[in-house]
């Protein structure tokens, strides 16, 4: 084998460096195939920041007050952490204040995926500053929002279209929680569950590319190290479910009851003069601090407690105390306008929480109960179902955490149980309400679930009698004369036909065509609008078990204000029909004609 | 997976060809720089959280040696989530928890060790003592022998040795003579100069109802140390295990000689001399003197069992005691004097036998002999 020439290495350069040119010109042309290329390049740069943030935050937090160091300084650190990242965040960056999850859905839904590179390096800066000097909150929310907004400027440095550009932000978001969280699945139901609110979003594949590329990035750089150590979990006996049921009302119930000091506290911080902005997180410092100084557990993130609870380390009244202390802790440095998420304090309190019920539970029934660390286990999933309102994301999760498939059915109870508490409870889910809180109306993933329940059939109503083809417009009209339905259905002794406009019947008649048949002036409309005579079937028409939304959106393209609802095993089997008015009532619409009859009553 | 975006606008391009190639490079440049600082950061972080444990686990050692237990398994318990592969931190919480009594919540944490290192001979020797100080001892005797066979670091023959002698400890406390024989042969092939093992094996082979080997053991142990009066009343005692009694008395005598203001073995050679002196058994005796002799003994059983108050309760042992106090009321016998000598020794061997398990004797001296003359009539 003879080594390559000067000109044929020269010209295999020359080729590739056309290919590449080629490449790039393409991607540059083809945001479809840019978006997937910057799935993966987002994952591992939010990856890779997201590592950096949490090592940082976590050695710095250790150096700032490290276990067994004089309690003087468990108090002046977060003080002085929350001084210096109020005034950052009141001066600099005042975007950066808060979880980071509300945040990037307003970006998403209001800013067309804008997030400016300022607020990521605020966000940085002053949750590092805050998380590291023992701030109870957690690392998870603003990491979101720093991938989200990782992927937005990148997104828009490309110029890409500002559609694209909103895909992309949640995609940066999944990626900051794999990193931080190391859970990728957990992490693209998140973005789908929470984030965009709705788990049928065209962009799964992008989400999964850049998730897994960053749940890589992180088992490259800290290696295969769960986030929270558990013992094996094993189910004792069936009876335990009921206590798991239990669980599932008091993590429910604790949830309600952080999200509502929370909200009212953060309330209450809004009413007082927006000079004072830039020292209330001290408020929070100050308070974490007096706690840290008698319970050091309360400061920071705190999972090296959740570990210890998940080994079944701590007692009955330990729990308990970290469980209250944490969530006035939390809600506290949070309404006050620190910088970081409830994340991670959910999860805390969770297994708090659990640990309390299981080692009561053990100490009742020690025979048919597992010990504490599997209740804190459970626990951890409750309250995420509780406080932020993602249970499917919550099951998840903790399979990641624990590796096992078990623990699945009393997962999916408790969850359930606090997810229902929660929603009777406390009817905003918590993001919402802080990004109504903050004057951000954003679209509720609940409310879209709500709507998208709705279905056909809820609106349905019976059918008048068909016209049949035979029949003369003349008849036809005098058949019609009086009803407010403004489409007919036409039927054979076959079955359904099509539906035919009231106006289209008017507009023939009059013009001197009065005598023509209904099936005559069926077969006009057909071939006006494109349908050919082979064609008899496509009519417009709807199906029972469809979205109430799909009705609007046929009545829309068809024009017609009354849709056929026929079978989907015949579709020349008429079930009913489905009007304007109905589809409107189903989704709460007042009708004028109802509104006025309200007002006239009033008078 | 390619349903990444909503309708893209095929043709129209992006940002210029030098703006998309220079943002694509400096994002080459942070993942590289970010790369290398991670990684670096990871290693810091590593290092801290091992050195952050070491201390936890020095002053939670301190703490342990201190009596405070509760103390040191919170200071371990951080030492262990810092560092979770250190099986010698688990090891030090499982056992601060054991001290603080918290056997459950230390079993399991052996369980977690032992997932990981199941040959580890320090924890499954933790794992042993957990489980024979509660009742489930035939689960500590498995790990004893896991102990005993499984990986120690160094200075691992002695730990070994130390383990199985803890093993034995058990089973002699159970009284579970063969096992307890099977766990003390395989130390026969300790190193030769082992004198401190000799000592301590002779009185287990005497638990172990092995005398001869346990008279071999103290025999080997004087011939290291021909003035250790511990070794001559050792060895004392596994000839009078023997039935060698004169061997015995001779034994003691060299005892007695090598520290003469022991009074244990200077009593212990007290009742040897009576016992040789009231022997029914002796060589060399008339039958009249036998028949004295059997009759004292019949006596002495009698007596001692007189003292049990449990003694009579079964019917079966009316019968024999009724026996034997008619043995005792009857008058001097004429004639063939052996077969009523023989008659008493069987019903004071018969209710020596047949004395409940809870009969405690009374003790001192005299019951020593009784226990003595039995055993001698017995062979």
């Amino acid at each position: 084998m003879t080594a390559p020439t000067l000109p044929e290495t020269r010209s295999a350069i020359a080729a590739a460096l056309e290919r590449l040119a080629s490449l790039v010109e393409d991607l540059r042309r083809r945001e479809d195939r840019l978006a997937l290329v910057l799935s993966l390049v987002i994952g591992a740069l939010v990856g890779l920041v997201v590592v950096a943030f949490v090592l940082l935050t976590g050695r710095l937090a250790a150096h700032m007050y490290p276990a067994g160091a004089a309690g003087w300084r468990r108090v002046v650190v977060p003080v002085l952490g929350a001084l210096v990242s109020g005034i950052l965040l009141y001066r600099f960056f005042p975007e950066a204040r808060g979880s980071g999850i509300p945040q990037t859905r307003a970006a998403i839904f209001i800013h067309d995926g804008r997030i400016t590179l300022h607020t990521v390096v605020g966000k940085f800066v002053c949750c590092a500053t805050s998380l590291a000097s023992g701030i109870a909150l957690g690392r998870e929310g603003p990491s979101v929002h720093i991938g989200s907004g990782i992927a937005s400027v990148i997104a828009r440095r490309l110029g890409m279209s500002q559609a694209q550009v909103r895909w992309l932000v949640p995609v940066g978001g999944a990626a900051a929680l794999a990193a931080a969280f190391n859970t990728p699945i957990a992490a693209v139901l998140f973005s789908l569950e929470e984030i965009m609110g709705d788990l049928h979003a065209p962009i799964l594949g992008s989400i999964v590319l850049s998730s897994t590329t960053a749940w890589m990035v992180l088992h490259l750089v800290l290696g295969d190290e769960p986030l929270f150590h558990v013992t094996p979990y094993r189910l004792v006996s069936a009876t335990e479910l009921i206590v798991y049921g239990a669980l599932g009302i008091v993590g429910g119930l604790g949830s309600v009851g952080f999200v509502k000091l929370l909200l009212s506290l953060r309330r209450r911080f809004a009413l007082l003069p927006r000079t004072g902005v830039w020292w209330y997180p001290t408020v929070g410092g100050l308070l974490v601090g007096l706690l840290g100084y008698f319970v050091p557990a309360v400061l920071g993130v705190g999972y090296d407690q959740v570990d210890r609870v998940l080994g079944g380390d701590l007692v009955l009244r330990t729990v308990v105390l970290l469980a209250v202390l944490k969530a006035i802790a939390t809600a506290v440095c949070y309404a006050s306008g620190n910088a970081g998420g409830v994340f991670g304090p959910s999860m805390f309190m969770g297994a708090m929480m659990g640990a309390a019920v299981g080692a009561v539970a053990h100490g009742l029934l020690p025979a048919s109960t597992a010990g504490p660390g599997a209740y804190a286990l459970v626990g951890m999933g409750t309250a995420f179902a509780g406080i932020i309102r993602t249970p499917l994301t919550s099951v998840i999760m903790i399979f990641e955490v624990t590796r096992d498939y078990t623990i699945i059915v009393p997962l999916m109870i408790s969850n359930l149980i606090a997810f229902y508490i929660s929603q009777r409870l406390q009817r905003e889910p918590l993001y919402e309400a802080l990004a109504r809180q903050d004057g951000l109306h954003l679209p509720s993933g609940e409310s879209r679930q709500h709507a998208g329940r709705l279905r056909v059939n809820e609106a349905i109503r019976e059918s008048p009698e068909p016209l049949t083809p035979d029949l003369q417009l003349r008849h036809a009209l005098d058949r019609v004369a009086g009803s407010a339905l403004r489409s007919w259905p036409v039927a054979d002794g076959d079955g359904f036909l099509g539906m035919v406009r009231v106006s289209d019947m008017e507009k023939r008649a009059a013009s001197g065509a009065a005598d023509e048949t209904i099936g005559a002036l069926l077969a006009a409309v057909a071939e006006r609008e494109g349908r050919s005579r082979r064609e008899p079937l496509r009519f417009a028409h709807v199906h029972g078990d469809q979205p109430l939304g799909h009705a609007l959106a046929r009545m829309g393209e068809t024009h017609h204000s009354v849709l056929p609802v026929v079978s989907r095993a015949n579709v020349r089997l008429l079930l009913g029909i489905v009007t304007l008015d109905d589809v409107l009532t189903a989704y709460g619409v007042e009708r004028a004609d109802e509104i006025a009859a309200v007002e006239a009553s009033d008078d | 997976m390619t349903d990444a975006a909503p309708a893209p606008p095929v043709g129209r391009p992006l940002a210029s060809t030098g703006v998309f190639l220079g943002t694509f490079a400096a994002i080459l440049g942070l993942i590289v720089a970010l790369l290398v600082l991670d990684l670096a950061l990871a290693r810091i972080d590593r290092e801290e959280r091992r050195r952050q444990a070491a201390n936890a686990f020095v002053e939670g050692r301190a703490l342990l040696a201190a009596g405070r237990p509760g103390d040191a398994a919170d200071r371990l318990a951080t030492a262990t989530t810092l560092e979770r592969d250190n099986v010698g931190y688990g090891l030090a919480l499982a056992q601060a928890l054991l001290a603080n009594g918290k056997a459950a919540d230390a079993e399991e944490i052996l369980n977690r060790l032992l997932d990981r290192a199941r040959n580890d001979g320090a924890v499954n020797l933790t794992m042993a003592r957990l489980l024979a100080s509660t009742a489930r001892k035939s689960d500590a005797k498995a790990f004893y022998h896991r102990a005993i066979y499984g990986r120690w670091g160094s200075d691992s023959i002695a730990r070994r040795t130390a383990a199985r002698f803890e093993l034995i400890d058990l089973l002699a406390r159970q009284r579970a003579h063969e096992e307890l024989l099977a766990e003390l042969l395989p130390l026969q092939s300790a190193p030769a100069d082992s004198a401190a093992l000799l000592a301590r094996l002779g009185p287990l082979y005497l638990r172990a109802d092995s005398p001869s080997r346990a008279a071999e053991a103290y025999r080997a142990l004087l011939r290291r140390s021909p003035s250790n009066a511990d070794a001559y009343a050792g060895l004392g005692e596994a000839d009078l295990a023997l039935g060698q009694f004169q061997a015995g008395r001779a034994a003691f005598r060299s005892a007695v000689r090598a520290r003469p203001s022991d009074s244990s073995i200077v009593r212990r050679l007290r009742v040897i001399d009576s016992v040789l002196a009231l022997d029914p058994t002796g060589r060399g005796l008339s039958d009249a003197a036998r028949l004295t002799r059997s009759r004292a003994l019949l006596e002495r059983t009698l007596v001692a069992l007189d003292a049990c108050a449990a003694a009579d309760t079964v019917a079966a042992d009316v019968a024999v005691l009724d026996s034997a106090r008619a043995e005792r009321a009857a008058p001097k016998p004429r004639g063939d004097l052996t077969a009523v000598t023989e008659r008493k020794l069987s019903l004071a061997e018969t209710l020596w036998r047949m004395r409940p398990a809870d009969c405690v004797l009374p003790t001192g001296e005299q019951s020593d002999i009784l226990e003595l003359l039995q055993r001698s009539i017995s062979r």
